[in-house]
């Protein structure tokens, strides 16, 4: 009895210890948002601020287009959510479910996109954006974005409906459902955890992205996402700590909130394929 | 719906009327193939405007002498100077060694971090869904703002990382990290490894979900330690679900390219150039479009290569 209840004091100790050490760079951006910026540069630090410096948020508002970056930020993850979701449903549910000729190579060739890197495509993208006129403007994202998420999205839904099984719609369709109305009206609805995972590791995916914002956004600020307004925020000699921890824990707060409340369906979603 | 109905109509005996309603009769098993390749239809045009075309851009673009490139503009001759210049340059090679170092470093960092905090939260004790949220949370922090907590911590005049060393008596000056070579590297590899371990945590999480607890009663009964169950059960059943995560975790240190250019820029002496980064600021910073494009093709053949052979046969599992 006292050897279990040692062992699980030191169990408890490790995870404290190990939550301690992996959260404390959050717990350290949100204390520096809220420190003033003076207390900033003392040594030493300061592991909690003497009063709470909540005026931080009203100021770097006022100071810089952040909730116009943010605007942005959201717009360009649903738009691209949206292309993506549109034609990943049904690519997904067609790799699931029919044995085409090439549908195999296709999945793999959708497989082997997820590994191109960003810093290649954004090249040509360049080129043919520029000549599009669409340097500059929020759709150039949209598009890019739909990159990143469509390979990911079709595999995770493809995975997902394998799971399904196919006694549904084919019940579905004895009552007198066609094909696609047996998707719609069963399939897709069985799927909705599925579809909500997707689509939010989608959001995910385009709000953290910067690579593409930094090429294809340069010319005005109007048009910058949060991630590529954020980077603009740290200055060459000086960089106030302070503001910049603040506009960071805004873009960091919407992924976090979704995460907290949704950890198991995306984390379910990303691990089943790889459970197989 | 109607197009298809009149497309369709040579082909299909009379629908009975319960079905006409749809059109084409897509359940009739001569035609269910048809509407597999219709709902697949704008995932293979979105993908071929977007990803294929693009690649395939790059890929001529990278056998021309360019610049910057005007699509319009008519096609360069064909050459093979870029990759000449390539690999006859000490650049490359030294992106070559730097992705390479990082991507051993973070990788065997991430799995030690990763795979053990997997397995502690895997015990049973009160708590421990709040604990796997916890430990996760990094994985959700988007890689700027992860960048914005290291540049800080890891600041030369008031970061903490400076403060901790000398109070540990490790180092009596405080150490510039983003101009001193050595210090720089383990300041991206820092930043890599809290961004990337949790991501080996959750995939071995769900793999030890997936073993049986069936395996661990019999070798009970056999009379297996508690380290014998560990080395014949868990490892062996965990194997396949680490192998695609170290796939994974590789791969996106191949690729990443936020992290090291907010933090670094690829500085200081190019000592955290990465392949990834070295693409970017030729073709950004320099305008060599095909001397990038040269430098990005040769990314991705290794990175397909790397994962084929990690992976063989297997990649369909991956995602």
């Amino acid at each position: 009895m006292r050897a279990r209840s040692s062992r699980q004091a030191l169990l408890y100790l490790g995870v404290v210890l190990t939550c301690g050490v992996l959260l404390f760079p959050i717990y350290w951006l949100v204390v520096t948002a809220l420190s003033p910026a003076d207390s900033l540069h003392h040594l030493p630090p300061k592991f909690w601020p003497d009063v709470p410096q909540w005026g931080i948020f009203r100021e770097i508002i006022e100071q810089r287009p952040i909730p116009l970056w943010l605007g942005n930020s959201i717009l360009a993850a649903l738009g691209s959510v949206g292309i993506s979701m549109f034609v990943s449903v049904f690519a997904g549910y067609s790799l699931s479910r029919f044995r085409l000729r090439g549908g195999p190579s296709l999945g793999l060739f959708i497989l082997t996109a997820k590994m191109l890197p960003a810093t290649l495509l954004v090249i040509p993208l360049f080129g043919i954006f520029r000549q599009l006129g669409l340097i500059g403007s929020l759709w150039s994202i949209i598009l890019a974005h739909a990159t990143l998420i469509v390979p990911f999205s079709t595999w995770m839904l493809k995975g997902y409906f394998d799971t399904i099984p196919r006694e549904l719609e084919q019940a579905a369709m004895v009552d007198g459902c066609s094909p696609l109305g047996a998707m719609f009206r069963v399939i897709l609805p069985v799927a909705t955890p599925g579809l909500a995972a997707t689509a939010l590791y989608g959001f995910v995916l385009s709000w953290s992205d910067y690579a593409y914002a930094r090429t294809f956004l340069t010319n005005s600020q109007t048009n910058w996402t949060a991630n590529l307004g954020i980077t603009t925020m740290k200055g060459e000699y000086i960089t106030n700590w302070n503001q910049i921890s603040a506009a960071a824990v805004l873009v960091a707060l919407p992924i976090i909130v979704i995460y907290l409340f949704l950890e198991r369906y995306l984390v379910g979603g990303l691990t089943a394929g790889a459970e197989k | 719906m109607n197009q298809h109905h009149t497309i369709a109509r040579p082909f299909t005996p009379r629908p009975a009327p319960a079905r006409r309603r749809f059109g084409l009769d897509l359940a009739r098993p001569s035609r269910r193939h048809w509407l597999g390749y219709l709902l697949l239809a704008p995932a293979v045009v979105l993908i071929a405007l977007i990803i294929i075309y693009p690649l395939f851009v790059s890929v001529d673009m990278s056998f021309q002498n360019v610049g910057l490139v005007r699509l319009g503009a008519p096609r360069r001759p064909f050459t093979t100077i870029n990759y000449e210049r390539l690999f006859t340059s000490p650049e490359f090679w030294m992106a070559c060694w730097v992705t390479f170092k990082l991507i051993v470093v973070v990788t065997i960092s991430c799995f030690v971090l990763g795979v053990g905090t997997g397995l502690l939260v895997n015990n049973k004790f009160r708590g421990r869904a709040i604990a796997r949220l916890f430990v996760a949370l990094p994985w959700a922090v988007p890689e700027i703002v992860a960048v914005v907590i290291f540049a800080w911590i890891f600041d030369s005049s008031f970061g903490l990382m400076n403060w901790f060393f000398i109070k540990l008596g490790l180092v009596n000056t405080t150490i510039n990290w983003f101009s001193d070579p050595t210090a720089a590297f383990a300041a991206v590899a820092v930043t890599m490894v809290w961004k990337g371990y949790p991501f080996v945590s959750i995939m071995t999480l769900a793999g030890l979900q997936s073993i049986p607890e069936d395996f661990y009663n019999a070798a009970r009964v056999d009379g297996a330690n508690a380290w014998q169950r560990f080395i014949n059960i868990t490892l062996p059943c965990l194997m396949p679900v680490l192998g695609v995560t170290m796939v994974l975790t590789i791969l996106w240190v191949f690729r990443d390219f936020s992290i090291i250019y907010v933090l670094t820029g690829g500085g200081p002496l190019k000592a955290t150039q990465t392949l990834s980064i070295m693409t970017y600021e030729q073709a950004f910073s320099f305008f060599k479009m095909g001397y990038a494009s040269a430098v990005g093709v040769v990314t991705l053949i290794l990175c397909v290569v790397a994962s084929r052979l990690m992976v063989g046969r297997s990649t369909e599992s991956i995602y």
